[in-house]
């Protein structure tokens, strides 16, 4: 009798935890010890010059709470997640629509308008600033030419990141923009992944195309939108580029989100410790969408 | 399209593919435009002399004084441009390194290997990537000062695998899945041990999936901002999208003609790139097939 370690499902075992040990570790403490030491930072008073840190508590959430640009901060992130949220689920759905039919051009269609979401973000926001130039941009000028802005300098001429909220409209529109084809190719994704055959049969069973719209296309798609938005989600709560780049909070904080309040309490003012407290308010905002995601995941046979 | 019946006459057919056609279009065409424009917008700028910027009294979307390589000329010559890109091909390079050797093994094992927990191990590794770069800056600027690779882009190798690996191993997870395991079990047959049939049957047929791992460790890596700007500061040693974000700015001013070379020079292939694995993408979080 073999003893149980060299038996061939030992083997096999040993082996396969040793293949998995080399990312286990990297993540592990890449990614789970700094969570648990943001946890720890967030009760210190822990300074990017000073690095003997204290514990203090629960001193700096109470302090964020105490902070009126927290709340200004907390109000702007989730307007701007639901409402750019929004305005990507209709945008990407009517376009899943258009893109679900066929048509000549189609994979040429599909790939210029998928760019936004596949050119790096720092990029396309740079782009969007030019666009948005409080004196030169193209935008304004093209609105002017159509006569709905007047001349720079009056009253009506926009100043697209310099007016409060114009610019928390500007940086909904510019994650709008890049979010949309996203949207889009997931639930495409979906329709298609909906067999033609069910369809035909509901039509032989004389379904019309409102039935079978409610009872095939939504059950089925459905999943598969909810894991989409839930993804974007993330990628939007946690998305500091946008804000820093365009607007860094301002005009007075009227575009402030909890990243860009995180990055500047912490890394330029260097307090760590309030800035991972910060940070560490916008996991109970993102909770919701990873809870959907585990379990959508864990259903999900191959 | 099956046709269905009473179209038998085919002149009324095809005007009523071509009325569909017109309508699918004209609905395309404002997303169209949107997503399209700000390129054509910014490379036209790149091309631009600054006095042909600053016209608001004629139209903007063509050139009223003759193009110009001037503003790449700035970017190479008088900016850290050319570092940049090297930084962010080394980059690329060690990242991909560090994502094969660990994903591709963890990836085989919890697809193939009929472990406890793999299901489960999978699924929390995958977790990991949906952890958000926001909540682990401010600790892993610890980190990174305890390993002394503050201000080095060897900072950004050590820290874009926490979001590469989880993603990879998933992805190659789903690949693994789909190699028929025969292949491996006649390797074992003539000899191979089980290292043996994972280097040598299969890894060669699973070329596709390590080519599609090393793409997407590029252009997540390249979609990064916020950890290249909370740990490099010298210029020398920034990646593209930071330079050309934090460096062709003196003060108020903006070299709006070298951002935008700078920009686009790089965004461009990495969004073609993209463009070609996105199906993968799409399919790898959300188990859907894109047709």
């Amino acid at each position: 009798m073999r003893p149980w370690w060299r038996t061939p499902t030992a083997r096999r075992y040993v082996f396969g935890y040793t293949l998995l040990a080399p990312a286990i570790l990297y993540v592990g403490l890449l990614v789970g010890i700094p969570f648990l030491f943001s946890l720890y930072l967030s009760m210190s008073d822990a300074s990017v010059g000073d690095p003997v840190a204290s514990f203090v508590g629960l001193q700096n959430f109470e302090a964020a709470l105490e902070n009126q640009a927290f709340y200004g901060a907390l109000r702007n992130t989730l307007v701007f997640t639901i409402g750019a949220g929004i305005l990507k689920g209709l945008l990407g759905t009517t376009l899943a629509f258009l893109l679900v039919q066929s048509f000549r051009g189609r994979r040429l269609v599909r790939a210029l308008v998928v760019i936004p979401f596949t050119l790096p973000i720092a990029v396309s926001v740079l782009g969007w600033k030019w666009m948005f130039d409080s004196q030169f941009s193209v935008v304004n000028w093209a609105l002017s030419r159509l006569g709905l802005i007047g001349a720079y300098g009056s009253a009506d001429w926009p100043v697209w990141l310099g007016q409060p909220h114009l610019a928390l409209f500007s940086v909904m529109f510019v994650n709008v923009w890049r979010g949309f084809p996203f949207s889009a190719i997931v639930l495409l994704a979906g329709m298609t992944s909906v067999a033609p055959e069910i369809i035909e049969a509901a039509k032989v069973d004389g379904a019309n195309f409102l039935q079978r719209f409610q009872r095939i296309i939504v059950p089925m798609i459905a999943p598969i939108l909810f894991i989409g938005t839930a993804f974007d989600t993330v990628f939007t709560l946690s998305d500091l580029s946008i804000v820093y780049l365009l607007t860094n909070g301002g005009p007075d904080g009227a575009t402030e989100i909890l990243p860009t309040l995180a990055y500047n309490t912490g890394i330029r003012a260097g307090a760590l410790g309030r800035g991972a407290a910060i940070s560490l308010f916008l996991f109970p905002l993102l909770l919701p969408a990873m809870i959907i995601l585990l379990r959508t995941l864990r259903r999900r046979q191959y | 399209m099956p046709a269905s019946v009473g179209s038998g006459n085919p002149r009324s057919r095809r005007t009523r593919e071509v009325r569909r056609h017109l309508l699918v279009y004209s609905g395309l065409i404002p997303f169209l435009v949107i997503a399209v424009f700000p390129i054509f917008w910014m490379a036209i700028t790149a091309l631009k002399q600054e006095p042909d910027l600053y016209r608001m009294d004629v139209v903007p979307f063509w050139f009223h004084l003759p193009p110009t390589w001037k503003n790449f000329d700035f970017l190479f010559h008088r900016t850290f441009y050319v570092d940049w890109i090297v930084n962010t091909m080394s980059i690329s390079f060690w990242v991909s390194a560090i994502t094969l050797l660990t994903a591709v093994p963890a990836g085989y094992a919890l697809a193939r290997l009929r472990l406890p927990f793999a299901e489960n191990l999978g699924i929390g590794i995958f977790m990991t990537y949906l952890v958000p770069a926001i909540i682990l800056f401010i600790p892993l600027a610890r980190v990174v000062s305890t390993l002394g690779l503050q201000d080095m882009w060897w900072a950004l190798v050590a820290v874009y695998p926490t979001f590469t690996i989880p993603f990879c191993t998933w992805l190659l997870m789903g690949f693994f899945k789909t190699v028929p395991f025969e292949i491996e079990e006649a390797a074992m047959i003539d000899g191979c041990g089980q290292l043996g049939a994972l280097l040598r049957v299969v890894l060669p047929v699973s070329w596709p999936g390590l080519i599609t791992s090393v793409i997407f460790s590029f252009t997540l890596s390249m979609q990064d901002f916020l950890y290249s700007l909370a740990f490099v500061s010298i210029s020398e040693q920034k990646p593209v999208p930071l330079g050309v974000a934090t460096e062709l700015i003196r003060g108020d001013v903006y070299f709006w003609g070298s951002l935008m070379a700078g920009a686009l020079l790089v965004g461009v292939p990495v969004a073609i790139v993209y463009n070609l694995f996105l199906d993968k993408f799409i399919s790898g979080i959300t188990g859907a097939a894109v047709k």
